[in-house]
């Protein structure tokens, strides 16, 4: 393992070291009572035994309906959720009914992931539990889930911060990266794409200066040049297509928490999102659990990142080779040899190999018929073809074989990128609760809150445009701001230039994902200046790091800033700033120039809001071809199944 | 394998799910990897540690020194430095601003100037956290009157959608209507209710109906609601008082489509006018002859009533040939019978209503439906291929004589 890669798995350790410090605050012989959420997490910073070793007597899952549990310290572990949290008071609230006196033993404690919010100060006093309940916030650490790969878990943040508009946990982000560079170093040039990407970098400014004026020497980084933070909605495209990838597919279709695939190959992601119109048939089957991490699972290294078409075939030369293996005969010599060497390995070979296969056939039998077609629409839309086949393309879809989220996604893909009409729109709305219930009707405001799906105006108010839309047509080519923002950044291959190094292979050949393209383009140039000018059609791009460093005049205080602060809604320019203006600066300035000058090798990107397996692949291209790393972090990996699951 | 090779390699991918013929199917892999191994006894002991192989860790105190390490317990708790204890001398708007970002205790209360209140109110906006925005927006409204913390929410977007959202996850929902109204956003706060409402309610049908004809009477017909909007919640109203009416528990706020799979199933003989017959339902909700379709075919191919699939969607046309007739768009229903395992009569009479030669003959051989492929490549008097079609048909079987049949029939003039 190279030395980075076992730095990243271990910040395991960080997140162990805090939880410990919290423990102890909250006493010995302690019940932990813990979201079901939280288990998967938790088994990757801690054991069982860990937690015994540290003052934990009984587990327990959290349950309103809850009896009591045997020893009087009790620690709640639960997500930064409202509800969560207010099912935890209830909780506590009852016990104390019952037993006034546990209220003066300063018993309870509430762990919080990933942080406590005042509202939660708040609520806590308004309840009269202020002093008789501990709150504790426990901010983990990014998780290595598999090379070059890091995930913070925090799978609610894409519905918090997109669609409820609610910041409150953005500085979890901030305190992660502030975090991995204590262990990694600075990288020298910092990027960010998007609003909620700059104020992170505000945020950490705040945490740079508060904590390392004392004794932290803060070194930059040797193996990332370069941070890339980005928010999920520069790049809707990628979360709402259907991949082609192995990985991709198998987020498609099976649940995945924490790197690990829960194996349930007939209650799938797929059957469950549909109409059911049989009796459930009580699922008895046995448990089996995948763990998507290369450095546990090589075939998964191999297989992860190609195109489906030819896992089956990989997998297919492994198990040939391994029949050749197993008509050698064998001496009771080479037999002992076998066992104590061997035999561990190639059990746990073949047990990956027989869950690969599993894994294949459930994804051929549901996705088999439909892949094509799905995937070919989904081309059509991106380029702005045959609105019209396309419109009728997934009306059949919302009149037949519906499915709850991925219906939901060919709606929002096709909004963003065609347009939908007024009356388009409400045909497909009312397809959809007619299957699964009026009640979801919300759902489509939660998507046009979270900037998925376009509201379309209702006639009478535009009835002007339309006059105008019989002249548009006649204009050539329209094309709407979707497809000029892609073609200036080159995110859409021509079906002629669909050469085999392409990225755009991990959506069948469709699209380049942005931050494949952002990566491209600070690798393969030989400054950031070049870099920036192939990025300029990129609005919110903004820059810091310590490549600016000696470009602040004095010291610039988080106070000077504020007070410099004039018009509302001004930036705030802390933690980065404009690169355009920077840019023009550039002629003026020559301190820029060596800033200008720095050429990555190496980049972090780091995406607000869940990336997607489909993602990661379309990086390791770009990695690959200019022979440098790609690290790629966010808040969880998700699939396109829950980026519409957050908005019900 | 290096990544030249991958690329090399590639020239499937074009081509999604298809496969060599070389490749071992998955059964054979899977019956490879489960073959177990002479000697292999332990295997059970063996296979309970496989999945707790974990990569070693670097000593904690390699990978950072113990001075950060507390630097980043102290981060995580929002507690001041052990030294700092003594309150800052002045609590300017930036310190308290700085305090509330870092998580650290502070009191917002020295500030009373609505100057100062803004500029904290602005200030965090600014630096972009949530959590000092709403702090902010809270403490202006326990010190403000309603009508200037309007307008300075009115006017801040962000602090706005805090504010809305947190009532939200609060579920102050009265408030949250008070409020937008006050904004002249009672659109806006329809549909926040109508939210509220349905994940509060459960599915009891009383108070559901009761709530829904609430929001539709008083909420749903503001000026500036969305028309279909309105519609919608009308419709929700018919469905629940059509429930309302057929008192099944079971299907107590079920959606409309699995409320016609129920009278499909139980009523299907009732005629339109009575209240359980799916005609009705569908005339009610008005459901799409599509969407209507698609229930019928899966409800009765599931209970295995393909007598009455057949009556619905085929019928004799004038030379006494069974036809499909269908809203279902043709491919769709294919696929769809062909995965509820219908006859392939069924199969046969719905691929022949295709057109298209080519188009006939790809869809009858990925359905496997072999006497249409038989009967095409008949037509097309292309020996060469229905030879090959034959040798893939397992001999002896009903198709492999149809096939054999046909070749040897002397009234087809084969073109090779």
């Amino acid at each position: 393992m190279e030395p980075l890669q076992a730095k990243l798995v271990s910040m395991c350790l960080i997140s162990q070291h805090k939880l410990e410090k919290i423990l102890s605050l909250c006493g010995d012989k302690s019940d932990l009572i813990i979201d079901s959420a939280l288990i998967k997490p938790l088994e990757r910073i801690c054991g069982v035994t860990w937690l015994r070793q540290h003052g934990v007597e009984k587990i327990y899952k959290m349950d309103p309906q809850l009896g009591p549990t045997v020893n009087i310290i009790k620690v709640y572990f639960i997500p930064a959720c409202i509800q969560k949290y207010k099912c935890v008071l209830d909780h506590i609230s009852s016990q104390l009914s019952q037993k006034p006196s546990l209220a003066d033993l300063n018993c309870f404690n509430i762990i919080i992931v990933p942080k406590v919010l005042h509202t939660y100060d708040s609520i806590l006093e308004s309840r009269g539990m202020h002093g008789v309940v501990k709150l504790h916030s426990f901010s983990w650490e990014l998780m290595s889930l598999d090379d070059r790969l890091l995930s913070l878990e925090l799978p609610f943040l894409f519905k918090q911060l997109y669609v409820e508009q609610n910041l409150s946990l953005l500085s979890s982000i901030s305190m992660s990266l502030w975090s991995l560079f204590h262990v990694t170093g600075r990288p020298k040039c910092v990027m960010s794409l998007g609003k909620l990407s700059s104020s992170v970098l505000d945020i950490l400014e705040i945490y740079n200066e508060t904590y390392s004026r004392d004794f932290v020497k803060n070194y930059s980084s040797d193996e990332i040049d370069t941070l890339v933070l980005i928010d999920r909605n520069q790049d809707y495209a990628s979360s709402l297509l259907t991949p082609a990838t192995y990985s991709g597919l198998l987020s498609e279709i099976f649940n995945i928490s924490c790197g690990h695939l829960d194996l349930n190959v007939k209650e799938t992601k797929y059957k469950k999102g549909k109409l059911n119109f049989t009796a459930d048939a009580e699922d008895t089957s046995k448990k089996v659990t995948m763990t998507l991490d290369s450095s546990i699972d090589n075939l998964y290294g191999e297989i992860k990142h190609r195109h489906f078409s030819e896992v089956l075939s990989v997998l297919s030369s492994k198990a040939k080779l391994l029949k050749n293996e197993d008509i050698k005969a064998l001496g009771i010599q080479e037999i002992k040899h076998f066992v104590t060497t061997k035999l561990q390995q190639v059990t746990l070979f073949k047990q990956n190999l027989v869950n690969h296969v599993l894994a294949c056939e459930t994804i051929i039998s549901e996705m088999n018929n439909k892949f094509e077609n799905i995937t070919f629409t989904e081309s059509e839309m991106l380029n702005n073809r045959n609105k019209k086949s396309n419109y009728s393309f997934v009306d059949e879809n919302f009149g037949t074989d519906i499915h709850m989220y991925n219906s939901l996604r060919l709606m929002c893909l096709l909004s963003l990128t065609q347009g939908l009409s007024y009356d388009e729109y409400n045909t497909l709305v009312n397809k959809y609760l007619l299957a699964f219930g009026y009640k979801f009707l919300y759902i489509f405001n939660n998507l046009i809150n979270a900037g998925l799906l376009v509201q379309p105006s209702s006639p009478k108010l535009s009835l002007n445009i339309s006059n105008l839309s019989g002249l548009s047509d006649r204009l050539p080519r329209w094309q709407n701001s979707f497809q000029s923002l892609a073609s200036k950044l080159k995110q859409l291959p021509s079906q002629a230039d669909n050469s085999k190094t392409s990225p755009s292979y991990v959506f069948n050949g469709g699209y380049i994902p942005l931050i494949a393209i952002v990566c491209n383009a600070l690798l393969t140039s030989e400054s950031l200046s070049e870099a920036l000018t192939k990025l300029s059609v990129l609005n919110d791009l903004k820059l810091g790091g310590s490549i600016l460093d000696n470009t602040k005049e004095g010291m610039e205080t988080l106070n000077e800033k504020l007070s410099n602060l004039k018009l509302q809604n001004s930036e705030l320019d802390f933690g980065c700033r404009d690169a355009k203006t920077l840019q023009k600066l550039l002629k003026t300035d020559p301190k820029l120039t060596s800033a200008f000058s720095l050429k990555t090798k190496s980049v972090l990107v780091y995406v607000i809001g869940g990336v997607t397996y489909a993602e990661v692949a379309a990086c390791n291209v770009i990695q690959t071809a200019t022979g440098s790393k790609i690290y790629v972090a966010s808040d969880c990996i998700a699939s396109g199944c829950d980026f519409m699951a957050a908005n019900t | 394998m290096d990544d030249d090779d991958y690329w090399n390699t590639s020239e499937t991918k074009a081509k999604a799910f298809s496969f060599d013929d070389d490749v071992l199917s998955p059964q054979e892999i899977l019956a490879i990897g489960q073959r177990s191994y002479s000697g292999s006894k332990e295997e059970g002991v063996l296979s309970s540690n496989i999945s707790s192989v974990k990569p070693a860790h670097i000593p904690l105190s390699s990978l950072v020194s113990p001075k950060i390490l507390d630097l980043m317990v102290l981060a995580q708790s929002g507690n001041d430095p052990a030294k700092e204890t003594k309150q800052e001398p002045e609590e300017t708007v930036a310190i308290t601003l700085k305090r509330l970002v870092l998580g650290r205790r502070c009191s917002l209360h020295v500030h009373r100037s609505l100057k100062s209140k803004t500029e904290l109110l602005d200030g965090a906006i600014a630096i972009g956290d949530g959590n000092a925005i709403l702090t902010v927006v809270l403490f202006l409204i326990q010190t403000l009157n309603r009508k200037v913390v309007y307008e300075l929410l009115s006017s801040r977007p962000a602090a706005l959608g805090h504010y809305i959202s947190t009532l939200q996850s609060e579920g102050k929902i009265s408030e949250l209507t008070d409020f937008l109204t006050m904004l002249g956003r009672s659109p806006d706060s329809a549909i926040y209710q109508f939210q509220h409402a349905v994940k509060n309610q459960g599915n009891n049908l009383e108070s559901l109906l009761r709530k829904m004809s609430n929001l539709l009477a008083n909420h749903f017909n503001q000026p500036g609601v969305d028309a279909h909007q309105t519609k919608m919640v009308a419709d929700y109203v018919k469905l629940l008082e059509w429930q309302n009416f057929a008192k099944k528990t079971e299907l107590n706020n079920k959606s409309a489509l699995q409320c016609l799979a129920y009278c499909c199933s139980f009523h299907w003989t009732e005629g339109a006018g009575n209240m359980m017959s799916p005609l009705t339902l569908c005339q009610r909700q008005q459901i799409s002859p599509l969407q209507y379709d698609w229930v019928v075919l899966n409800v009765h191919a599931n209970s295995n009533k393909w007598d009455i699939v057949e009556s619905l969607f085929t019928k004799k046309d004038w030379f006494g040939r069974t036809t499909v007739s269908s809203h279902i768009p043709i491919e769709t229903l294919l696929s769809r019978l062909s995965e509820l395992k219908a006859s392939e009569r069924m199969l046969a009479s719905c691929v022949n209503k295709i057109a298209g030669t080519e188009d006939r003959l790809r869809l009858a051989q990925k359905y496997k439906i072999h006497s249409v492929v038989i009967e095409t490549l008949a037509k097309q008097k292309d020996r060469a291929a229905l030879t090959n079609y034959k040798m893939t048909l397992n001999p002896q079987s009903e198709e492999y004589i149809y096939a054999e049949n046909t070749l040897r029939d002397s009234s087809i003039k084969w073109k090779n």
